[in-house]
């Protein structure tokens, strides 16, 4: 640990890490463009600069980001040779990045903007034309590139070199041509592409699914944490106008995900913006179904399941630890044996974040007690018993392809279940819509929250499984 | 048969000028509304027919579909009753005024009047003094605080300006010799300056004034008073019932304005034109009571309204003691054998 | 404390007559000049370029396109949250914009433009804080419709060419020279 003066604190800093480490430990925010703490510091874009004097010696201006700490080392970020500094630094930065801002989808979350703002640097002295370069540079499915926008940090670069070991970026061209391209032009590839216009500090690089679909600012934002595999990483849902998940972005957990993401998970989000999502319940009706209150669903499907002998119970996944023991609850008043649905490991695995297992809560549920059970084995435990209640999340979709004979079936998903057996289903929020806990691959705890309302005809999980333990003993009582 | 065509002259003289008088009330609305527009800078109605004359019809169809309420703690019967009693009495006035000296439907059927009485002049005071009732019976069986001030601020305005308006005429009456209308118009004919208002002016100011009064009128329109008694003796009524009260007030500015005109303009006398002929003789009447309704509109729109112990002041302090000593002078100047 | 003395009325103002009849003949002279009321349905207010009437999309004259690029910055300034946008990628052509800027590409455009007239108070913010010329107050005052869902405007009854609204740009434009002009002297 070293000492330094940091605007007039002493703090004891860490001193493999640059001067602009220090500055976030210690709270304060200096301008950054190139530098990413996930990112090895290259000093390009200048913007960190802060006063700095060493050893009694009068006090420079240095960039923060490639600064080590030294000893008695005193640093005073918002001196005014600072400020002017960042200032010329912006002004050049300005000088060919062009007036997008209106149809930018950075805009709102745009450090050049943020920064413009700050240092009150808005005027350009330039008369000479701005550089016109490519505006819209396909890089495949996930990201777009716009090279006037570019102000070449060379986080992107940095990026694929650093974390995903696939450098497909570079940086072409010379001095003011410079230009960020792909070798020919080819399109980007892996599954971590997303995280480029998380890193890009300007609207440069862009992401296709979310290209002009909302304003930053009409975001609604809420941490989570990600379903799409047992890694379970921090996330932030955000949501426009209380509707549709817009955008998925990792959130930094030092412990699970970094500040990165898989485009598997960032684009997840179709998934749980289903218009045809089921709302209430349906309980069967002759040879239809027919929609009826969740309340009125659970009472039909209690009825179904006290006239069982042998009843099946099988959980998805998905469920939260929350949710899991309310289940067990359950699972013991029909006395069934406590499965959940585990389908293989798919091809997604990397030695990155993705574990291939897309479970997020397997070890929430192993430790409750469930037993991990395949999909085609789950199918044959619905066909040999009476009844079967299928409950949780996504439990339709691991389970469709196998034949769930006519086994009378109970579901609480959000889909509706259309197999032949069917007697009750009943709706139940998305992971989006609810609090809750998973535990991932690692044992770390990932938490849910409340993104968006539930639907007013949705009532919660846990509710909906309290009131079927609750009607089953009533009925069980009366048979 | 001479009493059958009597009846039937009598009946078409009835429907003639009662006919006449609820047009020329209905259309004084109209003008009301039509005057105070042009004085403040407006356009008035406009809508309902052409210059909106239709606007009296609209607003009867208007009053009678309106929801008639009645407060749950009035006395049902007198609050039902009283716009009838505040309208009968005015409309009744103007049975004595004389339209012209000979009537045209029969010979010898007298002057253009309803009924041409001897005692004209106390019929017709006594009838206006009876409107009263109405609106004090109003304004106590609504039984509301505003509708009660109203009411008793109307007798007592009533009361003291009833006494300078008779003193004023009973100078004309000595002058006369006659309580006969017809009587009184007819002495009036010949040139201009027979006319009562030449040799009368301060019971005509006198008069003129306490008609104001009389009829609750601006200035002195101390029983309805929006600013301090929110409707006044009418604030609880609704539908016809409202429309009722406003229609005698209308007729009985009319029988005031036909009082004012018989009184010091020569009623249905032409100047200078002895023996004229009846139609000439109508047309001169109504040309002169409209001039009046015309100048009741007018000070409405513009003076503003007293105070009621000005107006209290006024009439006991001023018109009272005037009214006398003119009828002393008049009475005098009538035994000496001047007038 | 300040005491005001109450004026000295002269004779005739005492006698009050003489007063009357000068009011009267003020009223009566009054009744011959012209009305100030407007009739309004047959004589509809008298609009110029200072008029804040409701807003409107500016589309260009030459191909009838909409100048909007479904920034949000109009839904954001908005104080009565009358506006909702949603944005659509677009490839159109470039075109002429304000006189002189020409665009390479249009590359986003309005999907959904919806402003809820009930909401709205005309207040003019968006056509502030619009940086493409495409929102302006029109001289379009009369508001009326059966249902408040009808009142919803959407782009079908926000478009109008950019012609009819020339005054109003170039009033806009005159007002906003004078503000830069205040503030670039800081």
């Amino acid at each position: 640990m070293t000492k330094i003066t940091l605007n007039g604190r002493e703090l004891e800093v860490d001193a493999s890490k640059p001067l602009i480490a220090a500055c976030d430990t210690a709270g304060i925010d200096v301008p950054r463009y190139c530098y990413h703490p996930g990112l090895e510091p290259v000093g390009s874009c200048r913007i960190c600069q802060v006063e700095v004097s060493e050893g009694g010696r009068p006090a420079r201006v240095m960039a923060a980001c490639r600064t080590q700490v030294t000893e008695g080392m005193v640093v005073n970020t918002e001196a005014a040779g600072a400020h002017d500094a960042r200032r010329e630094c912006l002004e050049f930065l300005l000088k060919n990045h062009p007036l997008d801002c209106p149809i930018c989808d950075k805009a709102g979350e745009c450090t050049l903007q943020d920064y413009s703002f700050q240092e009150q640097q808005a005027a350009s002295r330039s008369t000479e034309p701005r550089a016109t370069l490519e505006k819209r540079v396909d890089l495949g499915e996930v990201i777009m590139l716009d090279q006037e926008r570019c102000i070449l940090c060379t986080r992107c670069v940095r990026f694929q070199e650093e974390v995903t070991k696939k450098p497909e970026l570079t940086n072409a061209g010379l001095a003011s041509n410079s230009y960020i391209t792909t070798f020919a032009g080819r399109p980007l590839t892996g599954n971590y592409q997303g995280n480029l216009a998380d890193v890009c500090p300007v609207g440069a690089l862009t992401l296709k699914p979310f290209r002009f679909q909302a304003r930053v600012w009409n975001l609604e934002k809420s941490s989570s944490t990600c379903a799409e595999c047992s890694r379970g990483c921090s996330i932030s849902v955000e949501v426009l106008r209380r509707g549709d998940v817009k955008r998925i972005r990792p959130v930094f957990n030092p412990d699970v995900n970094q500040w990165w993401m898989c485009d598997t998970g960032r684009f997840s989000f179709p998934e749980v913006n289903d218009a045809e999502r089921l709302t209430g319940g349906l309980i069967a009706s002759g040879d239809d179904l027919m929609g009826v209150t969740t309340g009125e669903a659970i009472r039909h499907a209690a009825g179904v399941l006290a006239s069982s002998s042998k009843t099946a119970l099988l959980a998805s996944p998905f469920l939260t630890v929350e949710e899991a023991a309310e289940v067990k609850v359950l699972g013991e008043a029909v006395g069934a044996e406590l499965l959940f649905v585990s389908p293989d490991p798919n091809e997604l695995k990397d030695d990155l974040l993705h574990t291939g297992d897309p479970c997020p809560n397997r070890n929430g549920l192993e430790q409750a007690g469930f037993k991990a059970i395949s999909p085609a084995d789950a199918a044959t435990r619905v066909t040999g018993a009476d009844a079967a209640i299928l409950v949780g999340e996504r439990i339709l979709k691991l389970l469709a392809g196998n034949s769930l004979g006519s086994t009378k079936l109970v579901t609480l998903d959000t889909a509706a279940c259309l197999a032949s057996g069917v007697e009750a289903c009943i709706s139940i929020p998305f992971y989006v819509e609810k609090a809750g806990t998973w535990i991932n691959v690692d044992g770390h705890i990932g938490r849910l929250t409340i993104a968006r309302p539930i639907p007013a005809s949705v009532q919660p999980l846990e509710r909906s499984l309290v009131e079927l333990t609750k009607s089953l003993s009533r009925a069980g009582a009366s048979v | 048969m001479d009493m059958l065509i009597t009846i039937a002259v009598i009946v078409v003289k009835i429907t003639c000028i009662y006919g006449g008088m609820i047009v020329i009330a209905a259309l004084t609305t109209l003008a009301e509304r039509k005057v105070s527009a042009w004085i403040q800078f407006r356009h008035g109605p406009n809508r309902v027919g052409p210059w909106g004359i239709l606007q009296p019809l609209a607003d009867g169809v208007k009053f009678i579909f309106k929801e008639e309420l009645v407060p749950d703690s009035a006395n049902k019967w007198m609050f039902r009753m009283a716009p009838a009693l505040s309208a009968m009495p005015a409309m009744m006035g103007v049975a004595v005024i004389p339209f012209a000296a000979e009537s045209p439907l029969y010979k010898d059927s007298g002057p253009l009047a309803i009924a041409d009485l001897d005692i004209g002049v106390l019929y017709v005071l006594a009838f206006s003094g009876l409107s009263i009732y109405g609106i004090i019976l109003g304004g106590w069986a609504s039984n509301s605080k505003f509708s009660l001030l109203g009411a008793i601020r109307a007798s007592a305005q009533m009361v003291s300006y009833e006494l300078a308006m008779i003193l004023s005429i009973m100078a004309i009456v000595v002058m006369s010799g006659s309580f006969n209308m017809t009587e009184i118009a007819s002495l009036q004919a010949g040139p201009l300056w027979n006319w009562n208002i030449f040799s009368q002016p301060v019971a005509f100011m006198l008069f003129l004034i306490a008609t104001f009064a009389e009829t609750n009128r601006h200035p002195f329109d101390f029983a309805e008073c929006e600013p301090e008694l929110v409707g006044g003796f009418h604030t609880e009524y609704s539908s016809m019932r409202f429309a009722l009260f406003f229609l005698g007030e209308y007729c009985a500015i009319f029988v005031m304005c036909c009082m004012t005109v018989v009184f010091f303009l020569g009623g249905f006398e032409v100047p200078f034109w002895e023996d004229a002929p009846w139609f000439i003789q109508v047309g001169a009447m109504v040309s002169k009571v409209v001039a009046f309704l015309f100048l009741f509109i007018w000070v409405r729109w513009t003076i503003p309204r007293f105070r009621f112990d000005q107006l209290m002041g006024l009439g006991w302090k001023v018109f009272l003691p005037v009214a006398l000593v003119n009828l002393l002078i008049t009475g005098g100047l009538v035994s000496a054998g001047i007038l | 404390m300040v005491i005001v003395k109450r004026k000295e009325l002269s004779l005739s103002e005492r006698l009050y007559l003489p007063e009357i009849f000068r009011g009267m003949s003020m009223t009566f002279r009054a009744m011959f000049k012209p009305a100030v009321t407007r009739q309004y349905p047959e004589e509809p207010l008298p609009t110029d370029e200072v008029t804040r009437g409701q807003p409107r999309l500016a589309t260009n004259d030459e191909d009838g396109s909409i100048r909007c690029v479904s920034c949000g910055l109009c839904e954001a300034a908005c104080p009565a949250y009358a506006i909702t946008i949603d944005g659509q990628d677009t490839d159109r052509n470039a075109i002429t914009i304000a006189g002189d800027v020409t665009e390479k590409f249009i590359e986003r455009e309005p999907k959904e433009f919806e402003i809820d007239m009930l909401r709205c108070i005309l207040c003019g913010f968006c056509e502030e804080a619009c940086p493409k010329d495409a929102i302006f107050m029109s001289d379009e005052l009369e508001l009326a419709d059966f249902t408040r869902k009808d009142l919803i405007y959407g782009l079908d009854k926000l478009k109008r060419p950019v012609s009819t609204l020339r005054p109003r740009i170039d009033y806009i434009y005159k007002v906003n020279e004078r503000w830069q002009a205040s503030s670039s002297t800081r």
